[in-house]
């Protein structure tokens, strides 16, 4: 914000809830590259502190929803203030939801200890996630800096996690063909390569919500997909 | 950037609605200091406007000049057009009791008239008809019915208008203005001498009133602008900043000054 209210009390909220959303980013991040380090290195202790990680990162999306609604209640926000308001509740759901997908794949480390990771899938697996992640923390760079064009760049570069994330699929259902004991391990790597898919997704509708409370303005339209993994066959195609 | 909504394609509106008030480059002058720069504005009929600004901005004035009410003080004169149904009101040869029953005003304090609840309403109508006593009869409970006080009043319409509480006299104030039958209703500050329960009855009645009256309130809270009104406009130092839909002033105003009022960072 440029400007100050003349209630300090109303800035001292609207700034409380700017510097827990950037909170809640740091540790969903951190989770979520958590998660796929467990996941890669088999690593369970990492993959239990994730998933008792998400307690925390729930705690606050709670607390965040409360203060909102005061500030609502008792300053009866408009313009940018309401936008402000409204924005911050609908990024800390899209953070709390990164957080479970992060949880998630903790929990599949467990599943996919005896197995271990065939290499060339952590390596794929990997990459999808410095993708996902580099977009998650470019977004919420852009939350603290505000800028409606960077939010409009973060959200049509969504479209390279989609392809990655359709190649892996191709690879992974290569190796359930070609041996069926392979099938439990990938099936879990495969619900863990969605899981980082989707956080890209949280990512994009961040930066929708930026680019909202920045500009009052909605963006519209369907943005550039490259996800094609609804439509490939068992044949591999 | 053709996948957003542009700002620019949100004017403000009034394009297809009928106009009831067309404000044409409006000067206005207390004397020497000149209170409004040249306002244009157009009022849609049937429908509520709000004008909000700080004080001294010229909102209550700019509601003065619609029904000539300023010409009861001396200094204070007017230039430009203001047309009410494409008739220019502040020609020279305008009747100032017509206008004046066309367009009623209701002040920020309750001003009833020093009589009966009764004499209240029919006073004003004596002054252009002449009617029977039950014709009469009617036509005071029509206009009590009108500002949601019958029931209050009914058993006691003999009781002086002052006998009333805060929030009462006023609905009596507007009952009074309804009953000459005006096509615009000018409220000044209507509410802001009444608690939150009168204040909310005053905003309900507007609420019903604009079904079939053009109504214009000024007013300093803007929750309440928020509240009533269809399209606002704003106001800073005499001139006319931003209008648009109220919905628009109140979740993305097009101007930094407008945003900067409405979200308390002004002065």
């Amino acid at each position: 914000m440029a400007s100050t209210h003349m209630l300090t009390a109303f800035d001292e909220e609207l700034q409380y809830l700017t510097r827990r959303i950037s909170e809640m980013g740091g540790l969903a991040e951190q989770m979520c590259s958590d998660a796929v380090r467990a996941l890669v290195n088999s690593d369970s202790a990492l993959a239990q502190k994730v998933i008792s990680d998400d307690v925390i990162l729930d705690g606050a999306e709670r607390e965040i929803q409360e203060k909102a609604i005061i500030t609502i209640a008792r300053r009866q926000p408009v313009a940018a203030d309401l936008r402000e308001v409204v924005g911050s509740l609908r990024i800390a759901a899209d953070l709390e939801r990164v957080g479970d997908l992060g949880k998630n794949t903790a929990k599949r480390v467990i599943a996919v200890q005896g197995t271990g990771v065939p290499r060339k899938l952590a390596r794929g697996l990997e990459h999808l996630s410095d993708l996902a992640l580099v977009q998650l923390k470019d977004v919420l760079d852009v939350y603290v800096s505000r800028s409606a064009e960077k939010a409009e760049v973060i959200r049509l570069r969504d479209e390279e996690i989609d392809a990655m994330y359709t190649s892996l699929f191709r690879e992974l259902l290569t190796y359930m063909m070609e041996d069926p004991r392979n099938i439990t391990t990938c099936t879990h790597l495969l619900f863990c390569a969605k899981n980082i898919e989707r956080i890209g997704d949280h990512a994009t509708n961040i930066a929708e919500t930026i680019y909202y409370m920045t500009t009052g303005a909605q963006l519209e339209g369907e943005r550039p997909k490259d996800d094609s993994s609804n439509t490939v066959g068992a044949a591999g195609r | 950037m053709n996948n957003m909504v542009s700002l620019d394609k949100v004017a403000p509106q009034q394009t297809s609605e009928k106009a009831k008030i067309e404000i044409k480059n409006l000067n206005f002058y207390y004397g020497e200091s000149k209170a409004l720069k040249n306002i244009t504005l157009s009022l849609p009929e049937r429908s509520v406007t709000a004008f909000i600004g700080p004080s001294g901005c010229g909102k209550s004035t700019l509601l003065r000049v619609l029904n000539r009410i300023y010409e009861l003080y001396p200094k204070q004169r007017a230039e430009g057009e203001v047309l009410v149904d494409g008739q220019n009101i502040l020609d020279r040869n305008q009747d100032l009791n017509l206008l004046r029953t066309k367009v009623g005003m209701v002040f920020q304090k309750p001003t009833p008239f020093p009589m009966s609840i009764y004499e209240n309403i029919s006073f004003g109508i004596k002054l252009y008809e002449t009617l029977s006593k039950s014709e009469m009869d009617e036509r005071v409970e029509a206009a009590l019915r009108r500002a949601a006080l019958w029931n209050e009043v009914k058993d006691k319409l003999n009781a002086s208008g002052l006998s009333l509480s805060g929030g009462q006299q006023q609905r009596l104030c507007i009952a009074r203005t309804v009953a000459v039958k005006p096509e615009i209703i000018l409220l000044d500050e209507p509410a802001s001498a009444l608690d939150p329960l009168s204040t909310a009855k005053i905003e309900e009645l507007i609420d019903e009133l604009r079904a079939d009256y053009t109504i214009v309130i000024v007013t300093h809270n803007m929750q309440q602008a928020a509240r009533v009104s269809r399209q606002t406009a704003f106001m800073y130092l005499g001139e006319l900043v931003e209008f648009d839909e109220t919905a628009k002033i109140f979740t993305s105003p097009r101007e930094k000054r407008t945003q900067d009022y409405v979200t308390g960072r002004f002065g």
